[in-house]
């Protein structure tokens, strides 16, 4: 049909779209492209697909927010390949960064102690799953599951015949849970569980607080029992809700799931912030990013923060939180201390 | 006249083009030519839109692509067993397709991303100074130290892949870096040589 054939249209369309942009377009110019436009709707065609993702380009400047003028920003460090874990039965972690194999030994050689007597029991599969500081994954467990993991995370997964069991051991995991109503889903941080049957949340584990983030559904947060003969206390939490639990309490919210959402914007590789005072905007970037960023004085942490940040760009944060908000900024090797003047 | 159609076609039929490719992927026995269907379909739903908007674009541009596939196998001289045998297959209905994904909002913000991280780093650079920073083209070519014709090309390579990326989606064509420095190389040789 086509003389020319479809993708050396294709480069024709996007030669002219790039001259057009540029700065030298003359009437002349303008009187040729009309020429090759109007010749035949294959080029119309070709054209207008590649404008419209040439609008759609101007939205990447949310990218830059805070980033300095002319700089292009850092890529965002990700997996693209949908990892697929066909996991191996018992412990065998696989791709771990160098700083985890400690870690993955340890499971590993429990896994083998505890495991071998089990194995005639659960015909399951566990294997454990791991992020290094600034890594981002999704993948998807063998149940359909789908898993992102955030930056500095490690959790472990067992799927048996009667349940299926995570326990995020650090950092935070979002799942969006394939429906089985003979196996429930559990995930766990230490003794808390959140239970859910085909619905998607997230649950982080801080050295001291834990919080579940509830978008799809409703999970049931079962709690530690203060007597071990007591059924333990639980509570259901609806899509939108925000459960933290700190210590020996638990305090859930309940709000929007836009609102629940935000919360879990790392996602998408950023962190969003809406009147967030600056202490804990600089806790969430202190989760991802290397240097951490320290409050140098009472006040400085107050100041109410908004608007959207790639978590892998926190020198962009600073140095926007240098030139707006007139915040003055100590470097140090281990820290960068913020202080108001 | 043609904003508001081109406006249509962006937001109705565009935002299908992984559905669409994938479709006539797993219907038409010769991948190379996917390309050249996927693009005569859009020729036939432009054409088709000028006239009268469909009202049930998605639908349309799926039927508008099934008519496509029958006719040339009807033109085609020798016609493969395998398709012919899948001809009624063809009549499958739209929702036997993926879903399609989002196009709006925090998830079409990321995929944009994702791709726009996928080019090439000069094109991605080129994207960037230019597209999104709005920097002259001259001030682009000379922060990259390239001739304005080279920025042209990596803006132009770099259009082709964001399309192919974030509405194609999987069936990327593979980001040859290796070739975007070629670019820039070619220039560097025929600066010399002047």
């Amino acid at each position: 049909m086509n003389a020319q054939g479809s993708r050396q249209i294709e480069r024709d369309a996007a030669a002219w779209l790039a001259r057009r942009a540029g700065d030298a377009w003359t009437d002349r110019d303008e009187a040729a492209f009309d020429a090759w436009i109007s010749a035949s709707t294959a080029h119309r065609v070709a054209y207008v697909r590649l404008e419209a993702a040439w609008t759609e380009c101007g939205r990447l400047k949310a990218l830059g927010a805070g980033a300095r003028p002319g700089r292009v920003p850092p890529r965002v460090p990700r997996t693209n390949e949908p990892v697929v874990e066909q996991a191996p039965r018992y412990a065998a972690p696989r791709r771990f960064r160098a700083g985890w194999t400690v870690a993955a030994l340890a499971v590993l050689t429990l896994g083998l102690t505890l495991g071998w007597g089990w194995r005639t029991y659960f015909a399951g599969e566990h294997s454990t799953f791991a992020t290094a500081a600034g890594e981002m994954r999704t993948f998807t467990l063998a149940d359909g599951t789908a898993v992102t993991l955030s930056s500095g995370s490690v959790i472990d997964v067992r799927l048996t015949h009667r349940e299926r069991r995570v326990d995020v051991r650090r950092g935070e995991a979002y799942f969006s849970v394939a429906h089985d109503r003979r196996r429930p889903f559990t995930a766990a941080v230490g003794a808390r569980r959140a239970v859910a049957v085909g619905t998607q949340f997230a649950i982080r584990a801080l050295p001291d607080e834990m919080r579940i983030v509830v978008t799809e559904g409703t999970v049931r947060l079962e709690l530690q029992s203060a007597n071990p003969g007591m059924p333990a206390p639980s509570t259901l939490l609806t899509a939108g809700a925000v459960a933290t639990a700190r210590g020996n309490s638990v305090l859930v919210r309940p709000g929007t799931v836009a609102d629940a959402e935000r919360l879990l914007s790392w996602r998408s590789g950023y962190l969003s912030f809406h009147d967030t005072p600056l202490a804990a905007a600089a806790a969430e970037f202190n989760l991802y990013g290397a240097r951490p960023l320290v409050m140098g004085d009472a006040a400085v942490g107050q100041i109410p923060i908004g608007g959207n940040f790639r978590w892998s760009n926190s020198e962009a944060f600073v140095r926007l939180l240098e030139d707006g908000f007139g915040i003055r900024v100590e470097r140090r090797a281990d820290s960068i201390v913020l202080h108001s003047r | 006249m043609s904003t508001t159609l081109d406006g249509w076609f962006a937001r109705e039929i565009l935002v299908h083009e992984q559905a669409l490719e994938r479709y006539l992927r797993r219907r038409w026995p010769h991948p190379e030519e996917v390309h050249d269907l996927r693009q005569d379909t859009y020729v036939r739903v432009y054409e088709a839109a000028g006239k009268a908007l469909p009202s049930a674009p998605k639908s349309f541009l799926f039927a508008t692509a099934r008519n496509l596939m029958t006719d040339r196998l009807r033109r085609a001289k020798v016609v493969p067993i395998f398709t012919v045998g899948e001809i009624d297959d063809l009549n499958v209905l739209v929702e036997d397709v993926s879903p399609e994904r989002e196009f709006s909002g925090r998830q079409a913000l990321a995929r944009l991303a994702e791709s726009f991280d996928r080019l090439p780093d000069r094109c991605r650079e080129a994207v960037w100074l230019r597209r999104v920073e709005g920097l002259a083209q001259k001030a682009v070519a000379e922060q990259m130290g390239v001739s304005e014709k080279t920025v042209e090309k990596h803006l132009a390579k770099g259009m082709r892949l964001m399309a192919a990326w974030y509405y194609g989606g999987e069936v990327a064509e593979p980001a040859s870096p290796a070739h975007a420095a070629d670019d820039d190389e070619d220039e560097r040789a025929r600066q010399q040589a002047d």
